[in-house]
C-alpha cells in the first residue's frame, strides 16, 4: 500500500502504532524537548475536541504532519490512563468521525485503500442497480460486522442490494462503515491495559479533562431503574406476553424469558412472578423458581439478564405492534417513558380536580 | 409388551446393525453431543467424543430415542455452558411444517384434553371447550401436503442462500429432519464467528422482516401520492422477489384479497378491471405507475403480500441461538422411527422422504390403531385405520407406535 505522510496524519491508526507509540515513549519522558511539548498539547487537544464538540469531532490540522501523526498515539495513551470509559468512547468516536469527514472527500480508489488496510473483503465496482449507483461490493460478513450498532432502517441488511455474498454500497456509506471500525479500532486500543510510566504533568492534564468533562455523565449511566411499578405503563410486548400468562397460554421459550426478565429488572420479586406462571398446564413451581432466579444471576454464571432488544423482539414474532413505542429500541426504554408521561397524565389529572 | 419397549427394542436392533451409516460433524472433538432416551425424562448433553467410532458405540450402547450435536464448536464440550470456551458455530436453519399454515392441518392434526380427554381437530384451542383445562397433548402428522410445503420453504431458502449470500453447493448440506421438516446447515470458516446479531440480521433478510420497498426501487413523489417507478422481475435480490411476488399476487387477485389490505374501493376497482392491462405492463416498466390513485403506501400493503410469498418461513430461534443442538444426521427420529437423511442440494426437488428416511426396511409387526389417516410409506399406502388390529410392515408400524397412535399387540 502507498500511503503518504499525508495519508498517515489523516489516518494515524494506519500507521504501524507499536512502533510509533514506543518511539514516542521513549522521548516523553523527556519534557524539556519543545518539540515534544507541541506534540502533548495538541494530544492533549484531541481529546478535549472530541469532549466538547457535539457530536464529538476531533479536528484535522493540514501540512503539520510532524505534530498531526505523534500526538495520536500520545493521545491514546492520555485518554486510556484516564480510566474513564466515557472519555475513551467518546474520543474513539470524535477520532472515527475526523475519519469519515477525510474520507467523503477522498477519491474512491483511496477508500478502496483504508477498508483493505482493514482486511475488508471489497471490490471496487461501477455498477448500476435500479436507477442508482453503487461503488463498492462489500462482503456481507465485513458489512454486518461494522453495522451492528446502526439503527437506521437502511442500514439492515434486507434494506440492502445483496448479490452473490456482497452487499453494494456507495461511496458515503463505505465511509460510514468504515468510521464504525475505526471507532472499534480506536476504543480496542483503549481498552488494553496501559503500564506506563507518565510524567506528572501528563497526569495532571489527564485529571483536569476527568475533572471537567467525565464526572457527572459517569454517575447518570448508573442511575437505577424506578422503583415503584405501574402496569399502565408496560409496553404492549410485555402486556401481551403478560396476559397471555396470566391465562396459561403457551408462551414460547423466549417469550417467557423476555416477560421475566422485563419483570426482574422493574423491580417484581422472584415470588411475584412464580405466581404469574401459576396458571399455565405444566406448572413446576420449584423449576420456575429455578429459572427465574437464573434469569435474576441469583445462579449459575451470575449474569443478571436484560430482556431483548425491539429488534430482536420483532425478529421472532412477539413485537404486536412495531409503531406503538415510537423510536425507542428496548422495552426498558418504553416502559420508562410512558411511565413519564403517565405521571404527568395522573399529576395533570390531580392538579385539574384541586 | 408395553409400546415404548417395543420401539427401544427395534431401534436397538436398527443400531446394531446401522451404527456405521451415523455421520459424525466435522471436528467432532469441538462439539457438544445430547441425548434423549426411552428412560421417561432422562436426557443426556454436555457429551463429548474424540472420534466417530466412540459416539457410534455410545449410541448402539445407550440407544437414543433422539440424538443431536451442536452447531457450535467449543475448546472443551463437556464443560458446563459458562466453561465450555465457544469457539465458533456453523449457521442452521430449520424449517418445519409446525410453522407452515397449511390447509391440511385441520383435517390430519388432532389434540386432546388432558383433564377431561375431550378431543378435536387443527391446532389445539387455548381452552377446552368442556371443562376450561389448558392442557393438551397434541398430535402432528407428517402428511404429504405439509412435508411437500416444508419442501418448497427450503427450496426458497436455498435461493436465498446461494444467490444473494453467495454460498457455494458444497458450503451447504441440506437434510430431511426425520420427522416434519428441513435441515439446512452451512458449514464455512467465513460465518464461523458470526455473533447471534448477525444471524439476526440474516434471519430478517430470509423472512422480509423489517424490509421497506422504497429501498427496493419503489419510487414515488416526494409526497408519495404517486408511484413513478418499481423494481423488475429479472432483478437479482429482493428487488426481483418484490416485483416477481407482486406479480404472482396480481396474476390470480380476487376482490377479496385486496379488500383484506383495505384498499380503497376506488383504486381496488382499478386493480380488477384493468387486469390484462397490469399484467401486460410487466413486459416494459412494470405496473407500479399505471393505477391511478395508488400511492406510495398502497402498493407497500400489496408488495407486503409479495413479501410474505417470497421469504422463506424459517424458525427464527433455530438460527440466532449460537448454542444450538441439532439432530446427528443419520439417526432415528423418535416421534416417527425416520432417519435424519442428508440429501445433495441439487437433489432435493426431487427427494422423496417417505421412501429415503424410511429405516425398517424388513419385518411386520401386529399392532391395534386407535386411530390413524392415510399414510404411505414407500411405495404403499396404508389407512386410514380407526381401532383396528392390522399387521404391518414393521416401517409403518413403528411409525405409528412412534405417533402414539396404536398399541403394541402381544
Amino acid at each position: 500500500m502507498t500511503l503518504t505522510r499525508e495519508d498517515i496524519a489523516k489516518y494515524p491508526f494506519l500507521a504501524d502504532a507499536a512502533e510509533e507509540v514506543r518511539r514516542v515513549n521513549l522521548e516523553i519522558q523527556n519534557l524539556d524537548n519543545p518539540e515534544l511539548e507541541s506534540i502533548i498539547k495538541r494530544a492533549a487537544n484531541r481529546i478535549r475536541e472530541a469532549l466538547e464538540n457535539n457530536p464529538p469531532r476531533v479536528s484535522y490540522r493540514k501540512r503539520q504532519e510532524d505534530i498531526e501523526i505523534p500526538s495520536f498515539p500520545v493521545a491514546i495513551i492520555m485518554a486510556a490512563s484516564s480510566g474513564s470509559n466515557y472519555i475513551k468512547r467518546r474520543y474513539a468516536l470524535g477520532e472515527a468521525i475526523r475519519a469519515y469527514n477525510l474520507l467523503i472527500e477522498e477519491e474512491r480508489e483511496k477508500i478502496l485503500e483504508v477498508a483493505k488496510a482493514f482486511n475488508w473483503r471489497i471490490r471496487r465496482v461501477k455498477d448500476i442497480i435500479g436507477n442508482r449507483r453503487f461503488d463498492f461490493a462489500l462482503s456481507f460478513i465485513d458489512y454486518l460486522r461494522n453495522t451492528k450498532p446502526f439503527h437506521e432502517e437502511k442500514f439492515k441488511l434486507v434494506n440492502k442490494p445483496l448479490i452473490k455474498g456482497d452487499v453494494y454500497l456507495t461511496k458515503r456509506e463505505a465511509a460510514r462503515l468504515l468510521q464504525e471500525e475505526v471507532r472499534k479500532r480506536i476504543e480496542d486500543k483503549l481498552n488494553m491495559e496501559i503500564r506506563l510510566k507518565l510524567p506528572d504533568r501528563l497526569l495532571n492534564q489527564i485529571e483536569n479533562l476527568k475533572r471537567k468533562y467525565a464526572g457527572y455523565k459517569e454517575k447518570k449511566i448508573l442511575e437505577e431503574a424506578p422503583k415503584e411499578m405501574i402496569y399502565e405503563a408496560f409496553p404492549p410486548c410485555i402486556r401481551q406476553l403478560l396476559s397471555a400468562a396470566k391465562s396459561g397460554q403457551h408462551i414460547s421459550h423466549l417469550g417467557r424469558f423476555t416477560l421475566t426478565s422485563f419483570l426482574l429488572n422493574i423491580g417484581m420479586k422472584i415470588q411475584d412472578i412464580v405466581d404469574i406462571f401459576r396458571s399455565s398446564s405444566d406448572f413446576n413451581e420449584r423449576l420456575t423458581r429455578y429459572q427465574i432466579e437464573h434469569i435474576a444471576g441469583n445462579r449459575g454464571s451470575g449474569t443478571k439478564y436484560i430482556p431483548p432488544s425491539c429488534e430482536t423482539l420483532k425478529t421472532h414474532g412477539l413485537c404486536p405492534d412495531f409503531k406503538a413505542c415510537g423510536n425507542v429500541k428496548h422495552p426498558l426504554a418504553s416502559y420508562r417513558r410512558r411511565m413519564r408521561t403517565f405521571k404527568k397524565e395522573t399529576k395533570d389529572n390531580i392538579s385539574e380536580h384541586e | 409388551m408395553n409400546n415404548t419397549l417395543f420401539i427401544h427394542d427395534r431401534f436397538a436392533e436398527f443400531y446394531k446393525e446401522n451404527a456405521s451409516i451415523i455421520k459424525p460433524p466435522s471436528k467432532i472433538s469441538q462439539r457438544e453431543f445430547g441425548f434423549f432416551t426411552f428412560k421417561k425424562d432422562i436426557v443426556i448433553r454436555h457429551k463429548g467424543f474424540l472420534n466417530v467410532k466412540d459416539l457410534r458405540n455410545y449410541v448402539k450402547q445407550i440407544v437414543p430415542s433422539h440424538a443431536y450435536y451442536s452447531a457450535a464448536y467449543y475448546e472443551m464440550p463437556e464443560e458446563n455452558m459458562e466453561r465450555k470456551g465457544w469457539l465458533g458455530a456453523d449457521l442452521y436453519f430449520d424449517i418445519d411444517a409446525d410453522h407452515i399454515p397449511t390447509k391440511c392441518r385441520k383435517i390430519h392434526d388432532t389434540w386432546k384434553c388432558k383433564k377431561c380427554g375431550f378431543q378435536g381437530r387443527g391446532i389445539a384451542p387455548a381452552e377446552c371447550p368442556i371443562c376450561s383445562g389448558r392442557g393438551f397433548e397434541e398430535r402432528k402428522w407428517p402428511c404429504e401436503i405439509c412435508l411437500e410445503s416444508a419442501k418448497y420453504e427450503a427450496i426458497k431458502l436455498l435461493d436465498f442462500l446461494i444467490d444473494d449470500f453467495g454460498f457455494s453447493h458444497h458450503e451447504i448440506q441440506v437434510s430431511f429432519s426425520g420427522h416434519r421438516g428441513y435441515h439446512i446447515q452451512v458449514e464455512s470458516e467465513k460465518i464461523r464467528e458470526l455473533d447471534s446479531s448477525a444471524r439476526k440480521e440474516i434471519v430478517d433478510y430470509i423472512t422480509g422482516t423489517g424490509l421497506n420497498p422504497i429501498y427496493h426501487g419503489l419510487q414515488g413523489t416526494p409526497r408519495g401520492r404517486h408511484v413513478t417507478s418499481g423494481p423488475h422481475m429479472d432483478e437479482p435480490g429482493w428487488r426481483g422477489r418484490i416485483a416477481r411476488g407482486t406479480h404472482e399476487f396480481l396474476l390470480s387477485i380476487r376482490k377479496e384479497d385486496l379488500e383484506d389490505l383495505s384498499l380503497k374501493k376506488k383504486i381496488i376497482d382499478e386493480i380488477i378491471s384493468r387486469r390484462e392491462e397490469i399484467l401486460r405492463s410487466w413486459e416494459k416498466e412494470g405496473p407500479w405507475s399505471l393505477i391511478r390513485g395508488a400511492g406510495v403506501e398502497t402498493w407497500k400493503k400489496i408488495i407486503g403480500k409479495a413479501i410474505e410469498s417470497q421469504s422463506a418461513i424459517i424458525d427464527t430461534v433455530v438460527t440466532t441461538d449460537i448454542h444450538r443442538l441439532i439432530r446427528l444426521p443419520y439417526t432415528l427420529h423418535g416421534k416417527t422411527g425416520w432417519l435424519k437423511t442428508p440429501i445433495p442440494a441439487e437433489k432435493i426437488e426431487e427427494f422423496d422422504p417417505l421412501s429415503s428416511a424410511i429405516a425398517f426396511k424388513r419385518g411386520e409387526a401386529t399392532i391395534y390403531v386407535e386411530e390413524a389417516p392415510e399414510f404411505r410409506i414407500g411405495e404403499e399406502t396404508f389407512g386410514p385405520y380407526k381401532n383396528i388390529k392390522v399387521e404391518l410392515p414393521l416401517a409403518a408400524a413403528i411409525f405409528l407406535l412412534c405417533k402414539d397412535a396404536a398399541k403394541v399387540v402381544d
